[in-house]
């Protein structure tokens, strides 16, 4: 019966192939890590969002009379619905923790080089329509810091030569943020998720057509492939439990830990809280903006420090294949990078009085940006101090392929060039 | 990679105390139920003369499990489903403090600091040398000093003003969450459930992994 229905579907829809292709028969090198886990991870932190959004927009209202009362009612007479709302805010938080583990396991293990550049971009697109959905998403409550953290941000857009005000004008709706603001952040909020859906789908096709990287930076050859279903949806199920542990103690226990005590205070265009934060996922990138003196350098800066991580595929100089495995320089140069990230993200927590801050932001400033800039010339010559002291066997092939490959490619050329002349 | 993470632990929870930088007495808020009820006594005799709890409704007292005449004492005409309104209009307090007291239903999470904020905050008054009122946590307050710290003399009747500040902190710290007993109750079967089951997936992926052969 079954077996009918599924070959009059099969016969219309391609159900099987497709079952077939990306799970029960989707090849997956058989030694990925449990940093593996964070790329299905988000997709379910993703439904997760979705899921407990659309039943808050069921009770909030997109007034500036009416949201901070609306978020109460959610917390006081909605059935869960504080559940709902902790659940959210938390998930937010949730959603780039997994993501940001996700970046950091793809630059250690170099898994942004070809050919999985486009996934990369696609990536980097995903990461900027999940920063636009938190900040907008922040607005809702109306709270002071809701407030105050769109009036600065949004204020930024002033730096664009000729068209600044404009923008300003249009992201806001009105020349100060306000009911305007609100109803269409709240629609775009709305919006923004099912973008990123399509995003997702995008970025699991590129995923599906270069196979997922693996720890070795190496392809592995096809037995040491197994298929996705049942080893790794079992292993991503053990990881979605530990996750849903960690998730629930901030739910549950916890759940104002990560919110600013000025958004429990109604917003108020005449009160300047003393202290501006965003959350703390903008908190590197904040700091980033604060360190640059002028204004607009410090748009520039903080715009590139996002999607600076788009050109890693061409920054990455070294013919060594992957990450940190084979390369003792590219490892020490992560851990420096994610050291200086988390300083950055210390500095931007903290108000811009003391000088001492002040400098220590803009060294680590330097220090982010250079860890990219740098990286063309430092994996050239780790890449030279690395055959000079002998790599392993198998590695050591691949670059001499890779090399026969691209002389046989040139001599060709040359050849075609020479019949034509 | 793990001392790696390890650090950066360590890292983000010295940036969170880093965060709070005045030093507050500690409420160490109580939450059972008879502290909460004290410190609806204390409010409703004390603070709702001035303050609004908008987002509190007599009815809520009551489910809370104050008794019906207790709170119809309170109520006076108001309905039961009425928030809880102050006595004083908004403008007599304009006029006595040219400024209008704020809500009381979110203060204990309203301020950096929280529940220890309040606290210190409402047994912080003391008088200056030249007999003028002050506060340790919010100098220039126009709030009189409603549990006369300030005039306290000995410790006995600081500890008991003390006891006094910490049952409305109490009650404060239910309206501002009044779910939180709930959630956390609840947040302990789901976390249990959760361990049991993510163990038994733990298992089976043991098992299923157990077919692979490595070299
Ligand atoms: C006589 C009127 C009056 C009474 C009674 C009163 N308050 Fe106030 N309260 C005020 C005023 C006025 C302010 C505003 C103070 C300011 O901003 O200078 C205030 C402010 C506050 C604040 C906010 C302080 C801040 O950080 O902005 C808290 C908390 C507070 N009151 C708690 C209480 C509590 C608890 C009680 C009951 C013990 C109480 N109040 C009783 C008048 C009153």
């Amino acid at each position: 019966m079954a077996n009918n229905i599924m070959n009059w579907i099969d016969k219309r829809f391609p159900a099987t192939e497709f079952i077939k292709h990306s799970l029960t028969e989707y090849p997956t090198p058989k030694n990925l890590s449990y940093w593996w886990n964070f790329g299905s991870l988000a997709g379910i932190v993703l439904l997760l969002q979705l899921i407990t959004g659309i039943f808050l927009a069921m009770h909030y209202k997109a007034d500036v009379e009416l949201s901070f009362n609306s978020i109460q009612h959610i917390m006081r007479d909605v059935n869960y619905g504080w559940l709902l709302r902790y659940m959210h805010a938390t998930g937010a938080s949730a959603f780039f923790f997994v993501i940001f583990t996700h970046m950091a396991r793809t630059l250690y293990y170099g898994s942004y080089r070809a050919p999985r550049e486009l996934l990369w971009w696609t990536g980097q697109g995903l990461l900027l329509l999940l920063m636009a959905t938190a900040f907008m998403g922040y607005l809702l409550p109306w709270g002071q810091m809701s407030f105050w953290g769109a009036t600065v941000i949004t204020n930024l857009f002033k730096a664009i030569p000729f068209v600044g005000d404009s923008i300003v004008t249009l992201l806001r709706g009105d020349f100060t943020v306000g009911d305007p603001t609100l109803t269409r952040f709240f629609a775009l909020h709305y919006l923004m998720p099912f973008v990123i859906v399509g995003a997702v789908l995008i970025h699991l096709v590129a995923l599906h057509t270069v196979k997922s990287s693996n720890p070795t930076g190496l392809e592995l050859p096809a037995k040491d492939n197994i298929p996705f279903h049942p080893y790794f949806t079992i292993k991503d199920l053990f990881g979605l439990g530990v996750f849903l542990i960690f998730y629930s103690v901030f739910v549950f226990f916890i759940p104002t830990s990560l919110m600013e005590a000025a958004n429990n205070i109604p917003a108020n265009p005449m009160v300047t809280p003393n202290h501006i934060v965003p959350e703390w996922y903008f908190l590197p990138f904040y700091a980033i903006l604060r360190s640059v003196p002028s204004l607009v350098g410090g748009v520039v800066a903080m715009g590139l420090s996002v999607v600076i991580f788009a050109f890693l595929p061409f920054l990455d100089r070294s013919r060594i294949p992957g990450g940190a495995r084979y390369r003792p320089v590219y490892k020490a140069q992560f851990y420096v990078f994610m050291t200086v990230t988390i300083v950055l993200g210390c500095v931007g927590y903290r108000p811009p009085t003391s000088a001492a801050i002040a400098i220590v932001g803009q060294i680590a400033t330097v220090m982010y940006f250079g860890s990219f800039l740098l990286l063309p010339f430092i994996s050239k010559m780790e890449e030279r101090w690395l055959i000079k002291r002998g790599l392993p066997a198998i590695v050591m092939a691949l670059i001499n392929e890779e090399a026969a490959e691209i002389e046989k490619h040139k001599q060709k050329k040359n050849q075609r060039n020479g019949v034509k002349s | 990679m793990k001392v790696f993470l390890k650090i950066a632990l360590l890292c983000s929870l010295s940036a969170a105390a880093w965060g709070a930088e005045e030093n507050f007495e500690q409420a160490n808020v109580e939450t059972t139920l008879p502290a909460i009820k004290r410190g609806a006594d204390e409010v409703m005799g004390n603070c709702h003369a001035c303050h609004t709890l908008k987002y509190i409704k007599y009815r809520d007292l009551v489910a809370l499990g104050i008794s019906q005449a207790k709170v119809d004492g309170w109520r006076g005409d108001e309905p039961m489903d009425a928030p809880l309104k102050a006595q004083m209009s908004e403008a007599d307090a304009m006029a006595a403090f040219n400024k209008v007291p704020p809500d009381l239903s979110l203060m204990s999470q309203a301020r950096d600091g929280g529940v220890n904020y309040l606290y210190s905050y409402l047994i912080g008054y003391f008088n200056k040398p030249d007999g003028t009122l002050s506060n340790h946590i919010f100098a220039e307050t126009k709030m009189p000093d409603m549990l006369g710290m300030s005039n306290a003399t000995d410790e006995v009747q600081k500890t008991a003003i003390k006891a006094k500040a910490r049952d409305i902190v109490s009650f404060l710290n239910w309206t501002t969450d009044p779910h939180a007993a709930e959630r956390i109750q609840l947040g302990k079967y789901v976390i249990a459930y959760l361990i049991v089951i993510t163990t038994l997936l733990y298992l089976v992926k043991r098992q299923i992994w157990a077919r692979i052969k490595y070299k």
